[in-house]
C-alpha cells in the first residue's frame, strides 16, 4: 500500500467514524422527550381534587437513586458510584450534608467507642471518614474526639466528594412518590422547578431521614415523637470584652472552627411529630423568634454588643420520626454486648450515657457496636433499601442512631449494597454479604 | 429399706446449704433464705411487726420441731453451731472458768421476746444465723475496713469459742436457749395436763420467767426513749420500716445487700448514731433501683423490709430526686434527655425553663419514687437522690 494510499483510507474512515458518532449523538439528543402534560387540575367541588390521569416523562434510567443528601445519602450515593453503579442523588435544598451542614447541628458525634480490649478507639472510617478527615486537612474541623465542623466547609467538601465520585447531583427536588412494580420498588416520582418527573432505579436508597420513600411504598414504621429544635450560630464571639462579670452568664453555645462563631443547640419541645407540616411551621416561626430574642437580649448584656445571630438553621432539628420495620431490629442490647452480626456493614461509636440492666454506662466506657445489613433492609419492598436515623433499631437505642455518625456509617453500608446488587444483578435482599463486607472494607470502611 | 442420715452427715449438709446461700451468688430470691429457719428471729419478727408472711412458715415448722425435740435445730441444722463445735473440738486450751458460767441462753431469749412486745427486739443480733449470715456480707456490697471489723461477728464467735471451748451452743445462744426454753415448757404443760408432780428444780420457772420477761419489757419500753431516733436521714431500701423499728429489728444479715441485682445496697456507717451501725444504705452507684425488682423484700426474714410485689413499686417512695440546673446540660445548650429516658415512672419531664430557649427536666414529686435512675444516668451528676422527709 503506498503511503498516500494509506493516508486517505485513513482519513476517509475517520471521517466516517466521526460522522458516524456525530450522528448517533444527534439521534440520541434528538430523541423525543415526553413534556410535561398540563398540571393544572380541575375543580369539581368538596374536599378533595382529584388529579386527572397524567404522563409523567422519565428524566433518567439508573443503577442507583438515593433520596436525601444528608451524611446517610451523601456516603451512599458515594459509595455507589465508587463501586462503578450509575448512582443519582437528589436533595431537597442545596447543599449536602443535612442537618449536619445546613441543620447546623455541627458535632460528628460518636467517632470513638470502647473495644474488647477495653481501650477507647476511632470506629468511623470509610466514606464518612473520608469527610471528617478532608474537613481536617481544610482546617475546618476541630476535636479529636466528636469533631465538630464548619457546616460551608462540609457543604463544600460534599460536593467535592460528589463531583469527583461522578455521582448526577439533582438539587432543589423533593421526591413526591414511589413507582413500584407489584412489590418492586422500580423509581421515584420528582417534584422540582422543572415540574413533575420520573427517575426509574435499579435501586432506590431512602436517605429522607423520615423515611419518606419507605412509607410511600407501604412499609410498616414506628412513630417516634421526639423533640424538635432550631439551631443557629452567633458571631463576634471574640469580640465580647473581656473581663465583665453578669450574672446568669449568658450562654453562648459552642465554638466552631471558625474564630468568633459559635454554634448553639436548642433542645426544643418534645413529643412533636416531625412529619406534621403544621408542627413544622409553628415550631419554625416560634423557634426564630426565640432565637432572634434570646440574641437581643446576649447584645444588651454589657460588653456583649458585638454579637450577631450570624445564621439560623435552613431547617429544624427534626431528631426522630419514622422508624422503619425492617428485616432485624437491632437493640440496645446487642450494642452493649459486642454483639457479631454476619452481616455487619459498619461499625459506630457512643456518646452519651445508656442505661443496660440497671446500670448507667458512661459514653467513655461504652462499648463500639456493629451495624447488621438486615436493619437496613424493609420486610416487604424488594430493591429498597434505608439508611440514616430511619433504619431499624429499638427506641432504647435511638440517642446512637439519630446522629451523624451513624448516619454516615448505615449511608455508606447501603450505598456499597446497592451498587453489589446491580453489578451482580440481584435483588438487594439476595446479595452475598460476604463480598459486601469485601467491597466496603476496600472502600476504608472498617468492620472490626 | 430405710436411709438412715448420720447427724454429722445431716450438719455438714446443712452447713454447706447454709454457707452457699449466704454467699453473694446472685441466687435471688434464695440468698440467705436460711436465715429464716431460725424460730427466735421470726418470734422477735412477727412480735414486733405483728404480722406473717409466706416465708416465715420455715421458722415456725422449725419452731413447731424443737418443741418436741429439743435442741433439734443445733442438732441438725445450725451452720454457727456447727462450726463452733468443730472448732471446740480442736480446741487445746485448758480454760474452763466458764464452765461454771450459767446457761444464760434461755434468759435472753426470753428478755428479747419481751422487750419485743413492748417495741424492740432487744438482742435478736445475737441469733447465730445473723451472726453467721451477717460476716458474709462482708463479700458484696462496699468494703471497707470499718465493714469488715463491723461483719467479723461469725470469726469473733469461732475465736470464742477456740479459747472457751463450748462456750456459745450451751451457754449464751439465745436461739438454743429459746430451744430449751420451749421443751421446758412443753415438758412442765404436760405433767399439769397428766396432773404428775413437778420435778424439783433449782431455779424456779416462775420466778425466771417472771424475771426475765419483767426485764425484757421494762427496758423495751425505756430503751427506744434513750435512744434517740436517728436524726440523719438517708435512703433505705424500698418499703422500709420506720427508721427507730427498722435499727432495732435488722439483723444485719446482709440478705438484701447480697440479693440486689444492681449492688446499690451497701451498710450503713454513721459514727453519729450507732443504732442504724451496718443497717443497708441505698448508695447509687451506677446502678438504680429496678422498676421490677422486690428481691430485697422478699430475702429480708425479720420484715425490715416489708415485703411487696413488682407492681406495687410505682407507690413506694425510697427518696426523691432533686436537679441542679447549674450543672445540667440543658442549661449550656448542650443535647441531653438521659433523666428522661432513664425515668420508669414518667417522673421526669423536660420542659421550658425561664430563660430563653433553653430547657430544664422538670421532676414531678408525686410520681417520682427515688429509685436513682436519672440520678446514676445524668452525664453530668446534676441530680441528686435525698432521703425522704422524717415523719
Amino acid at each position: 500500500m503506498k503511503r498516500r494510499d494509506f493516508i486517505t483510507r485513513t482519513a476517509i474512515a475517520g471521517g466516517a467514524l466521526t460522522l458516524g458518532l456525530s450522528c448517533k449523538r444527534k439521534i440520541e439528543s434528538s430523541e423525543p422527550v415526553e413534556k410535561n402534560s398540563t398540571a393544572a387540575l380541575p375543580y369539581s367541588g368538596g374536599k378533595t381534587i382529584t388529579e386527572p390521569e397524567r404522563k409523567i416523562p422519565v428524566f433518567a434510567e439508573t443503577d442507583v437513586l438515593v433520596i436525601g443528601g444528608g451524611p446517610a445519602g451523601a456516603a451512599a450515593a458515594i459509595a455507589a458510584s465508587r463501586a462503578g453503579a450509575e448512582t443519582y442523588l437528589v436533595e431537597r435544598y442545596n447543599h449536602l450534608g443535612g442537618l449536619w451542614t445546613g441543620g447546623l447541628v455541627l458535632p460528628l458525634l460518636s467517632t470513638h467507642a470502647v473495644d474488647k480490649n477495653n481501650r477507647r478507639k476511632q470506629v468511623i472510617f470509610g466514606i464518612g471518614g473520608e469527610m471528617s478527615d478532608r474537613l481536617k486537612k481544610l482546617g475546618m474541623s476541630i476535636f479529636e474526639i466528636n469533631p465538630v465542623i464548619d457546616p460551608e466547609a462540609g457543604k463544600y467538601v460534599l460536593d467535592e466528594m460528589i463531583m469527583e465520585s461522578g455521582v448526577k447531583m439533582i438539587y432543589h427536588t423533593w421526591a413526591s412518590n414511589v413507582i413500584m412494580d407489584g412489590k418492586t420498588i422500580r423509581g421515584v416520582i420528582l417534584e422540582n422547578k422543572s415540574g413533575r418527573m420520573a427517575i426509574l432505579a435499579k435501586v432506590v436508597i431512602d436517605c429522607t431521614g423520615d423515611g419518606d420513600i419507605f412509607n410511600l411504598a407501604g412499609e410498616n414504621y414506628d412513630m417516634m415523637n421526639y423533640h424538635i429544635g432550631l439551631v443557629h450560630r452567633l458571631g463576634n464571639i471574640d469580640h465580647i470584652k473581656p473581663g465583665i462579670i453578669t450574672d446568669p452568664k449568658p450562654d453562648l453555645g459552642g465554638e466552631t472552627p471558625i474564630r468568633g462563631v459559635n454554634w448553639v443547640n436548642m433542645h426544643g419541645d418534645n413529643d412533636q411529630n416531625g412529619t406534621d407540616i403544621i408542627t413544622l411551621s409553628k415550631l419554625q416561626m416560634k423557634y426564630r423568634k426565640e432565637i432572634w430574642e434570646s440574641v437581643q437580649k446576649i447584645k444588651s448584656t454589657p460588653g456583649y454588643e458585638d454579637v450577631f445571630l450570624l445564621d439560623t438553621a435552613s431547617q429544624l432539628g427534626v431528631r426522630m420520626s419514622r422508624i422503619l420495620d425492617g428485616e432485624y431490629r437491632l437493640t440496645l442490647e446487642d450494642s452493649m454486648t459486642y454483639k457479631n452480626f454476619k452481616d455487619v456493614i459498619g461499625i459506630s461509636g457512643a456518646w452519651t450515657t445508656m442505661m443496660y440492666k440497671g446500670k448507667a454506662v458512661k459514653a467513655e466506657n461504652r462499648p463500639l457496636w456493629q451495624i447488621p445489613y438486615r436493619s437496613l433492609l424493609p420486610k416487604k419492598t424488594e430493591n429498597l433499601l434505608a439508611a440514616g436515623r430511619c433504619f431499624c433499631f429499638e427506641k432504647e437505642l435511638v440517642e446512637d442512631t439519630r446522629i451523624i455518625g451513624t448516619c454516615l456509617v448505615t449511608g455508606h453500608g447501603a450505598g456499597a449494597a446497592a451498587a453489589l446488587a446491580v453489578k451482580e444483578n440481584k435483588r438487594v435482599r439476595d446479595i452475598d454479604t460476604g463480598r459486601l463486607k469485601e467491597l466496603l472494607v476496600s472502600q476504608g470502611a472498617w468492620l472490626g | 429399706m430405710k436411709i438412715v442420715l448420720k447427724s454429722e452427715t445431716v450438719r455438714i449438709a446443712s452447713t454447706l446449704a447454709a454457707f452457699f446461700m449466704a454467699l453473694p451468688l446472685g441466687l435471688k430470691g434464695l440468698t440467705g433464705i436460711f436465715v429464716w429457719t431460725s424460730p427466735f428471729i421470726m418470734l422477735n419478727s412477727i412480735i414486733i411487726l405483728k404480722s406473717f408472711v409466706v416465708l416465715n412458715l420455715l421458722g415456725t415448722a422449725v419452731l413447731l420441731v424443737v418443741i418436741f425435740k429439743n435442741r433439734f435445730f443445733c442438732r441438725y441444722m445450725c451452720p454457727a453451731g456447727f462450726c463452733c463445735d468443730k472448732i471446740s473440738g480442736i480446741s487445746r486450751t485448758k480454760v474452763s472458768i466458764h464452765k461454771k458460767m450459767p446457761a444464760v441462753g434461755s434468759w435472753l431469749a426470753l428478755i428479747s421476746l419481751a422487750a419485743a412486745f413492748a417495741g424492740i427486739p432487744l438482742l435478736i443480733l445475737l441469733d447465730p444465723l445473723a451472726i453467721f449470715h451477717g460476716t458474709f456480707s462482708i463479700l458484696s456490697g462496699d468494703l471497707s475496713f470499718v465493714t469488715i471489723l463491723s461483719l467479723s461477728g461469725f470469726p469473733l464467735l469461732l475465736a470464742v469459742n477456740y479459747i472457751f471451748p463450748d462456750i456459745w451452743c450451751s451457754r449464751i445462744c439465745p436461739l438454743g436457749g429459746l430451744q430449751d426454753l420451749l421443751t421446758d415448757i412443753r415438758r412442765r404443760t404436760s405433767r399439769l395436763i397428766r396432773r404428775k408432780p413437778q420435778e424439783s428444780d433449782p431455779y424456779s420457772p416462775a420466778r425466771r420467767f417472771f424475771l426475765a420477761s419483767g426485764l425484757g419489757l421494762i427496758s423495751g419500753f425505756v430503751l427506744p426513749k434513750l435512744i434517740s431516733p436517728s436524726r440523719s436521714q438517708y435512703i433505705r431500701p424500698p418499703a422500709s420500716v420506720e427508721p427507730a423499728t427498722f435499727n432495732t429489728l435488722c439483723i444485719r444479715c446482709g440478705n438484701c445487700i447480697k440479693s440486689c441485682p444492681t449492688n446499690i445496697i451497701t451498710n450503713h456507717t454513721d459514727y453519729s448514731d450507732l443504732t442504724s451501725w451496718m443497717t443497708p444504705e441505698i448508695n447509687f452507684g451506677d446502678g438504680y433501683c429496678l422498676e421490677t425488682c422486690n428481691l430485697c423484700s422478699s430475702v429480708c426474714p425479720t420484715g425490715s423490709i416489708t415485703h411487696f410485689s413488682p407492681d406495687a413499686k410505682k407507690i413506694i417512695f425510697m427518696g426523691s430526686a432533686v436537679v441542679n440546673y447549674k450543672e445540667c446540660l440543658l442549661a449550656h445548650n448542650k443535647e441531653c434527655d438521659r433523666c428522661m429516658a432513664a425515668c420508669k415512672y414518667n417522673a421526669v419531664k423536660i420542659v421550658p425553663a425561664s430563660r430563653l430557649l433553653l430547657m430544664t427536666p422538670e421532676i414531678d414529686q408525686k410520681k417520682c419514687v427515688g429509685c436513682g435512675a436519672c440520678a446514676v444516668i445524668c452525664p453530668t451528676s446534676a441530680i441528686n437522690m435525698i432521703p425522704p422527709l422524717a415523719v
